[in-house]
């Protein structure tokens, strides 16, 4: 890395944890662990806005109770048109994501131990075999895979219904729809799980770093292998 | 074309009914008598003429149909069949496809676009072009495959029962050029009886099977067709009990509701939990440097 020095400027110093996380990821700089590398929070809000702009050009077109939603966009016309390209968006930006955290995110056998209520009830008491990411967080990325996977094969009969059957296009209504609720659900649950319910895990996806503390609490395993072996 | 001064009945979209409910019309129909269709297509250059609908090349497909469909500037086709029948040899079916008028819209129904179909006080179904957003849901929501979608200006379109006639008291252009008599326009009541009149005479004339067609299933229709082979409907190209898919109801009025209640659900769940759970954070940060957000 090319460091810029300025004269009179204090010496240079070893790089900062954001610095590191810029090309490289599960590694410990300071007190602190690269969580998420550049590349993989770049892919991660590239999804974000992909998904937030196709909810909000869709919402109106589900209920008028959202109309106000196709304002922000200039109406519902350019809503029905730019709801199809956004979501071909978010599906291709999806893939890219999918196949990046894939490895990542393969269930093993410790998962099977997870239990969503228990976690839920936020005991300090974390499964010491919580990898870098635990049960709850791969089924929420394959769900996902599953969710858009199901929104783009609808959208498609929706975009051209002229070109499918009457069944395909019925069909395709009610599975649109379902997806976009259970995304719905999904996203909020998302969102809070990032941000108020779990201090400290926001920052992974904008600076890209954790503290010790936070990966030791809810990623035990990945906190040793990171650490090299050190529990504490 | 949404008309100023006729009152909408029902209106797409809309979470509160588009009318006072106050100003009532007599629900209008036409009347097709099938039997006596000549098949001239005298209806169909009227409806071209009167709705400024550009002339159509006809399209030769081997029958006495001018194009093999409606399109999105042709509403009003006079459907040709050959049909072998069993008890009174070869005959030839015309019969009059347009929009039926239903009185219970599956394409409104569909419709998520506010106001771009509306339904009047006299029961006429009509699209208004600058609300339609192309979707083409009206498409899947008719049991009769009439709407059609128009490539260049991403509109959908289909016959308005002379909307701008009917509404200063004249007859569609339709009924206007019809020399035989088989289209007749007015109030709906008096006209199925006088289908019922019809069918007593063809059932005289031998025709048993004779029956008036206004399906049920949406409601009964604005266009009350007398069918010489009234059990074979599909003889005429008409389905036999024509439906508001059930997905469409499904989805206006099981998953929208649902809908609603999962996504409160989500918003107050994350609130409530929060308050039950409060936030999971590490214990002992005096370790690092900074116990930060």
């Amino acid at each position: 890395m090319s460091e810029l020095r300025i004269p009179g400027a204090t010496p240079a110093r070893a790089p900062t944890a954001m610095q590191v996380g810029r090309d490289k990821e599960d590694v410990l700089v300071g007190d602190e662990i690269v969580r998420h590398r550049f590349s993989s929070r770049v892919i991660h809000w590239t999804v974000a806005v992909f998904f937030i702009t196709a909810l909000l050009t869709g919402m109106p077109i589900w209920s008028p109770v959202f109309g106000w939603m196709a304002n922000l966009f200039g109406g519902l016309s350019v809503c029905r048109w730019l709801h199809a390209w956004l979501g071909i968006a978010f599906v291709a930006s999806f893939l890219i994501m999918f196949v990046a955290w894939l490895r990542d995110m393969t269930f093993d056998k410790s998962d099977r131990r997870f239990n969503v209520f228990e976690y839920m009830k936020f005991s300090d008491k974390e499964d010491p075999d919580v990898g870098k990411y635990n049960a709850g967080q791969k089924f929420f990325f394959w769900a996902a895979g599953v969710g858009a996977l199901a929104l783009l094969l609808s959208g498609v009969v929706l975009w051209w219904p002229t070109y499918f059957s009457q069944g395909l296009r019925s069909a395709s209504i009610l599975l649109h729809d379902l997806a976009f609720i259970a995304f719905f659900v999904a996203i909020v649950g998302h969102i809070y799980l990032s941000t108020a319910a779990e201090p400290g895990t926001f920052r992974s996806m904008t600076r890209g770093t954790v503290t010790k503390s936070w990966a030791r609490l809810h990623h035990p395993r990945w906190y040793k292998e990171v650490t090299g072996g050190k529990a504490r | 074309m949404a008309l100023q001064g006729l009152e909408i009945r029902r209106s797409s979209a809309s979470l509160r009914g588009g009318g006072t409910g106050l100003r009532k019309l007599p629900t209008v129909a036409k009347y097709i008598d099938t039997s006596t269709c000549i098949g001239c297509k005298a209806c169909e250059v009227a409806c071209q003429e009167w709705n400024d609908l550009p002339n159509a090349h006809t399209v030769q497909t081997g029958t006495y149909q001018t194009l093999p469909t409606m399109t999105a500037s042709f509403w009003n086709l006079i459907k040709f069949r050959e049909v072998e029948t069993p008890d009174h040899g070869l005959q030839w079916l015309m019969r009059k496809d347009q929009c039926m008028h239903c009185d219970d819209p599956g394409c409104l129904d569909a419709c998520p676009a506010p106001g771009a179909i509306v339904q009047y006080v006299n029961g006429i179904v009509d699209v208004d072009p600058e609300k339609c957003i192309g979707c083409q849901l009206c498409e899947t929501g008719c049991p009769f495959d009439v709407p059609r979608y128009a490539q260049g200006t991403n509109k959908m379109a289909k016959c308005t029962l002379c909307v701008d006639r009917v509404s200063v008291g004249l007859e569609p252009a339709c009924i206007k050029a019809c020399p035989t008599g088989c289209l007749q326009f007015g109030d709906k009541t008096a006209l199925l009886d006088m289908a019922r009149h019809r069918v007593e005479q063809l059932h005289a004339d031998g025709f048993a099977q004779a029956a008036v067609y206004d399906p049920q299933g949406v409601g009964g229709t604005g266009v009350i067709t007398v069918l010489k082979n009234g059990d074979h409907p599909e003889w005429y190209g008409l389905p036999r009990d024509p439906k508001v898919p059930t997905t469409v109801s499904v989805w206006k009025r099981v998953l929208h509701p649902i809908g609603f209640v999962a996504m409160a659900a989500a918003v107050f769940g994350a609130i409530g939990h929060f308050m039950a759970y409060g936030p999971k954070k590490p214990k002992d940060t005096s370790r690092e440097s900074g116990g930060e957000v």
